[in-house]
């Protein structure tokens, strides 16, 4: 608390809106953003390397695409934060659109459908929503007064926005990114300054919501995935087998690990999916326990400096933005840890800038384009709902 | 600002909180997962190699080796600590002269922990690369079955997946006593010099005739066992994956053939047992048998009644017609049952293939199983039947493992009178009749001929046939029978079109017992006691 309180107090000395003045203003914590970020993308090419052993085929893609992804984040951040909330709505009416069409008409690869063909590419709409609805959100409450957050008709179009992609999402199927989205909603609206009440009520809904979800609203594989948490030796070979190989794997690492390309049960292809959803197990066996704390570490640096960055906007829209991004990039790095280390159910959800593949990198990168953006234009007023559009 | 920091402060702390534990959640079970997971993986890895026995040997009846258990050696290396690939390909060329350099080199630069170099080798090479002493190299153990015989009995043998389980002959039908772990060799009824005696003359045969295949059995009368099996194509059993089905196919147990005229030594022994023919009775052969709609009549130019031995002796199909007729198909039926010819030939062999038999037992089928026709059984079923009909009358079941000192269980088919008739028509056939090029001086060689032509679409084809030939010797006390079928022969290269057994397996037979009597201790006799036997029964 006290830490937090500390670092509300940043140097106003905002700098003008030219170009030059704009990379001025992109001070200490923009930095430490880049560099942050840029280290986290460093372990994911190094693990991808020791599990192909070699820079091909993973590596040096997935260095090639940080690179781009960062060229990406810099524009983000650097175009007015008029951009970006004027884009708020269009940007999430689009995406839902977007999940609406990969529902009717969508490619289906490994038993899901979440991807739709636009000519040579190939989109994921959930990952476009995820920030998509961030911006929503800010955007929402940023033209909204304290006092109509928690009226009846102020909670309604937040409820929307969150429910509708959800409930899309979770009909792909995706759990884990239906998950992912719902928290993320969750956080925005928590985070506006809802009355209590109302979160006590939403809890209890939520609560029951799950429930009927779980009995009624998922697939059978997802139901399974679930009770084989619950107890995966029931089920060695079938779908408790990645959870038990990933922690035969950790476990392996022990204290220091490995070594550097030296995981004999990564190696060996004991372990599926190792460079996408389980590349933390990699970094367990091969840099052990202080190898997974480094990099939790370095999951928590990059949070802390994007609190500071939403304590320090002036505008409500960047600072519910930024806890926006954050909030999500946190989930996703909780969840697959979680999952790998055997603390929640198996749900396909990348270790955001570690794991292998090129559009949740693409939608990571964006995040902290917006990240950057609020801190960049720190100093910004935005002028309210009316005269925005 | 439009609103109190505070309200945003405390929530954002709430959830910066709220992170906080989480993470630190994580953080703890990385230590915990770290730390208990050792043990954890220290059980599965324990778990991982089950203790397998080595596979049991396969033995020829001297207890000659015929299949084994090599432990073989596979290269490996752990490229992170090659020194120098270039170098240590290199040097392993030395050792493995096959070996790609430029690609092995590779595979050592590679970043991989685990690299395959070659699997497989025997104890001399891998002294060899062990005695360079390269770093990062290092051998696993793996058992290999190996055939030091080669292709020598390989129908018999059978061969092994690389995993060590029996795929095929003998290595299939007796795999849970081979994978037993005991240590101790399953012997065969096989006898190696036997075998290799038979293999270089039916291969001998089979070029010299242009045949497409061919089979040869040897066996022991008395006991049913085999001495020698061979069939050809055959595969090397060493390599299995590299050999065609042609060659693994077991002609001897797999494929059945319609034997013709031979299946006249059943309907004789069947004519002469009922007691409705003696050898001397005269046949109205000179008329032609009508079986149903089938007129069954004599080829030569001017038919003449012939007795019933001389219906053996010059193979006439309307006299064969004219017996199985006369006991009729009731008693046909029942004689070629206890001959095991209705039947897959009682073996463990999975390859033991059943016999075509006639759809409807009607008059025509009778007639023409009477000389081999419409009916096909597999060479091994034939082989047991033949014993019954020449070892005093008993069936004894044909197996391919020897008989202990307690002898083989026998069922009677025919009366000894019988049977002992019958050794003195099969000796007739070749000192008079067609089996002459099968006769070996001084071992009284009794034999029958049989030429089928191949059923094809719509009928038989004159060009295509399976030229078989059965003899036992000595006839006059019979111990031995050797059966010999050339499948499609096409006649010797100077005497094309000749493709009757008279002239292609008949010979082929006699060459085989002529190599393989001195090696079971059969001895030559004086030629006028065994020409005097064969004209008696004649």
């Amino acid at each position: 608390m006290a830490m937090i309180q500390g670092m509300t107090t940043y140097d106003p000395s905002g700098g003008p809106h030219s170009l030059r003045g704009r990379v001025f203003s992109m001070s200490f914590a923009g930095w430490t953003l880049v560099l942050l970020v840029s280290l986290l993308a460093g372990v994911g090419v190094a693990m991808l390397y020791s599990v192909s052993g070699g820079w091909e085929p993973y590596a040096s893609r997935h260095a090639t695409r940080f690179g781009f992804s960062l060229l990406v984040m810099l524009v983000l951040g650097f175009v007015p934060m008029r951009v970006w909330s004027s884009l708020a709505y269009p940007s999430y009416f689009v995406a839902l659109a977007l999940l609406v069409l990969v529902e009717l008409k969508g490619a289906t690869a490994m038993g899901a459908t979440r991807w739709i063909d636009i000519g040579p590419v190939r989109i994921q709409p959930s990952e476009i929503m995820k920030l998509a609805l961030v911006l929503a959100l800010a955007r929402y409450y940023h033209g909204l007064s304290i006092e109509r957050v928690s009226g009846f008709f102020g909670i309604l179009p937040p409820l929307f926005l969150v429910g509708a992609p959800a409930a899309l999402i979770v009909k792909q199927p995706d759990l884990g990114t239906a998950v992912l989205v719902a928290a993320t909603g969750a956080t925005l609206i928590f985070l506006s300054g809802i009355q209590w009440r109302w979160i006590l009520r939403g809890a209890i809904a939520g609560l029951a919501g799950v429930v009927v979800l779980f009995f009624f609203g998922l697939q059978d594989y997802q139901r399974a995935r679930i009770l084989t948490f619950l107890n995966p030796d029931t089920d060695q070979l079938g779908a408790g087998y990645h959870i038990l190989q990933s922690k035969i794997a950790i476990g392996s690492g022990g204290v220091w690990g490995k070594g550097f390309n030296e995981g004999t049960q990564t190696q060996l292809n004991f372990l599926p999916e190792k460079h996408t959803d389980f590349i933390f197990t990699v970094i367990g066996e091969e840099f052990g326990f202080v190898g997974s704390v480094g990099v939790l570490g370095l999951v928590c640096a990059i949070l802390l400096v994007g609190i500071y960055i939403a304590l320090s906007s002036k505008a409500h829209f960047g600072r519910l933005a930024a806890l926006g991004v954050c909030a999500t990039f946190a989930f996703y790095v909780v969840i697959n840890t979680a999952m790998v280390m055997g603390l929640v159910p198996v749900v396909g959800v990348p270790l955001p800038l570690v794991s292998y593949g090129g559009t949740a990198m693409m939608a990571v990168m964006a995040g902290f384009g917006l990240l950057l953006n609020v801190h960049i234009h720190r100093e910004d007023e935005l002028p309210s709902a009316g005269r925005l559009l | 600002m439009r609103r109190p920091d505070s309200a945003d402060g405390a929530r954002i702390a709430i959830l910066a909180g709220v992170f906080a534990v989480a993470f630190a959640g994580l953080t703890l079970r990385a230590g915990q997962v770290a730390l208990s997971g050792a043990d954890e993986f220290r059980a599965v890895a324990g778990e991982a190699a089950p203790a397998l026995g080595r596979r049991g040997d396969i033995v020829d009846r001297n207890g000659e080796i015929l299949a084994s258990t090599l432990s073989t050696y596979s290269l490996f290396a752990d490229p992170k600590l090659v020194w120098n690939a270039e170098e240590t390909a290199a040097a392993l060329r030395a050792a493995l002269p096959d070996l790609d350099v430029a690609e092995t080199a590779r595979k050592l630069a590679s970043n991989k922990r685990f690299v395959w170099i070659r699997r497989g080798l025997g104890p001399r090479q891998r002294q060899a690369v062990f005695d360079m002493g390269l770093p990062g190299l290092d051998f696993r153990e793996e058992p290999r079955r190996i055939y030091p015989r080669g292709r020598l009995a390989a129908h018999a043998l059978g061969f092994t997946t690389i995993d060590g389980v029996g795929a095929a002959g003998a290595e299939k039908a007796y795999d849970a006593e081979l994978s037993a772990g005991d240590g101790r060799p399953l012997a065969l009824s096989i006898d190696l010099r036997v075998q290799y005696a038979v293999d270089e003359e039916l291969r001998a045969g089979l070029e010299e005739f242009n045949a497409k295949a061919a089979v040869a059995l040897v066996t022991d009368v008395d006991t049913g066992e085999v001495l020698a099996l061979v069939s050809l194509p055959d595969f090397d059993p060493n390599l299995p994956a590299e050999s065609s089905p042609d060659g693994r196919l077991n002609r001897a147990l797999a494929s059945v053939y319609e034997l013709g005229s031979i299946f006249k030594t059943f309907t004789l022994a069947m004519a002469i047992d009922t007691g409705a023919a003696d050898p001397a009775r005269i046949l109205p052969t000179d008329q032609p048998v009508i079986a149903g709609d089938v007129v069954i009549a004599e080829h030569a130019p001017a038919p003449r009644r012939l007795s019933v031995g001389e219906v053996f002796v010059r193979s006439s199909n309307p006299g064969a017609a004219y017996l199985a007729l006369e006991a009729g198909g009731a008693v046909q039926r029942d004689y070629l049952q206890r001959f095991g010819l209705m039947e897959r030939a009682p073996s463990p062999f999975a390859e033991s293939a059943r016999p075509i038999l006639p759809q409807t037992w009607d008059e025509i089928a009778v007639a023409t199983v009477a000389y081999g026709h419409g009916v096909a059984v597999s060479p091994l079923a034939f082989a047991g039947a033949f014993g019954a009909v020449v070892n005093g009358g008993e069936y004894v079941r044909p197996t391919l493992r020897p008989v202990g000192p307690r002898g083989a269980l026998a069922d009677r088919v025919i009366e000894s009178g019988t049977s002992h008739v019958m050794n003195g028509l099969l000796r007739a056939v070749v000192l008079e009749g067609t089996g002459g090029r099968a006769d070996v001086p001084g071992l009284a060689v009794g034999g029958k001929t049989g030429t089928a032509e191949k059923a094809v679409a719509g009928g038989y084809a004159p060009d295509r046939v399976a030229a078989s030939f059965a003899a036992v010797f000595p006839a006059d006390a019979p111990r031995y029978a050797v059966f010999v079928v050339l499948d499609e022969p096409q006649g010797a290269d100077d005497a094309p079109g000749r493709r009757g057994a008279g002239h292609t397996a008949a010979p082929v037979a006699g060459r085989v017992i002529a190599r393989i009597a001195p090696l079971l201790g059969v001895a030559r006799r004086d030629e006028t006691t065994a020409a005097a036997f064969g004209a008696r029964g004649g």
